[in-house]
């Protein structure tokens, strides 16, 4: 049996369909499908937020009496990989999920994941071939490891979304970016709680403005 | 202005949801048939009749790829039937407005 009544005619009692449910009916309908079509989920930017606020604190907590800098101790070490990979299945997760039978601009092409994959290695890569050069720890443990992958990958994540004229994900990664360029000015020691703070305030902003949006009345002023 | 101005073919709840739906993507994008189906919460024989009714006014386009031996039908709103959404609130807006 057919659960759902005929709906190919204006319903509603007496046959009509009144403009106030016409309208309560679009906003709730648009409200949720932004919802469930965000790929980036408001409640998991908060926890990020907060989370990465607190890990890279740790770690400046961790360097902040260290003269000369040297790096961050195996203590802290952990927590951070142990961050960056669950913050890489999560959001991965929460992403497939969203955009899970939607095909277009929403998705990610391989190649762009390749690019914003290859990013991060080079950022990597470069601390690397720095460190085996002899660069100064407060450059190779200090400076660079927040700062260069977070302005590689926000200007690469900046970049491919303007292509696509999503600019709110085009200013989140030039957020990313200017925290990173933030952190590479401010030395070894600040540097880990200025990507912090600029990290926490960004993912906090963008949260903010995803439930502003899928709050936004499409009928109301 | 009267309820009788407001597009018939949008102004039906299940029309107007999988209208609004699609209209939730950003444009270009497309929402496969299954996804819709659920959002929606119809049997797929209610569907695609209201698809159809929305496709012959060109509001939206569908669209089926073959991935082996599944095909996959994706259906999207049109400029047209994005401007049309965009009458029709305007529409609503104006008449609740003057209640």
């Amino acid at each position: 049996m057919n659960p759902t009544p005929d709906t190919t005619a204006p319903a509603g009692n007496g046959g009509t369909f009144d403009p106030r449910q016409a309208a309560a009916l679009l906003d709730h309908t648009t409200q949720q499908a932004r919802r469930q079509f965000a790929p980036a989920q408001p409640w998991l930017l908060t926890i990020r937020g907060v989370v990465v606020l607190a890990v890279l604190g740790a770690v400046w907590l961790n360097v902040r009496g260290q003269h000369p800098y040297q790096h961050p101790t195996g203590a802290v070490v952990p927590f951070v990989v142990a961050f960056g990979v669950l913050n890489l299945i999560a959001t991965v997760s929460v992403r497939r999920h969203a955009t899970a039978g939607i095909s277009g601009r929403t998705r990610l092409h391989p190649a762009e994941i390749a690019i914003l994959a290859l990013t991060w290695i080079a950022a990597f890569a470069a601390l690397a071939a720095m460190a085996s050069a002899g660069v100064s720890d407060a450059f190779v443990f200090g400076r660079f490891p927040v700062s260069l992958p977070l302005i590689a990958a926000g200007l690469a994540w900046a970049a491919i979304w303007a292509t696509r004229s999503d600019w709110q994900s085009c200013c989140t990664g030039l957020a990313v970016a200017i925290t990173g360029a933030v952190a590479l000015s401010v030395g070894p020691v600040g540097a880990w709680l200025a990507a912090g703070i600029g990290l926490c305030v960004t993912l906090l902003g963008t949260a903010a403005y995803i439930v502003w949006r899928q709050h936004r009345s499409m009928v109301a002023p | 202005m009267t309820t009788d101005d407001l597009d018939p073919l949008i102004h039906v709840p299940t029309r107007l949801k999988i209208v609004a739906t699609l209209a939730a993507l950003p444009e270009g994008d497309a929402l496969s048939f299954t996804r819709l189906q659920d959002m929606i919460g119809l049997t797929p024989g209610n569907l695609i009749i209201h698809l159809r009714k929305l496709e012959d006014a060109d509001y939206i386009g569908s669209k089926k790829t073959s991935n082996g031996s599944v095909t996959i039908t994706t259906v999207a709103l049109t400029s047209h039937g994005r401007r049309a959404l965009d009458a029709y609130t305007q529409s609503l807006r104006d008449l609740l407005g003057g209640l």
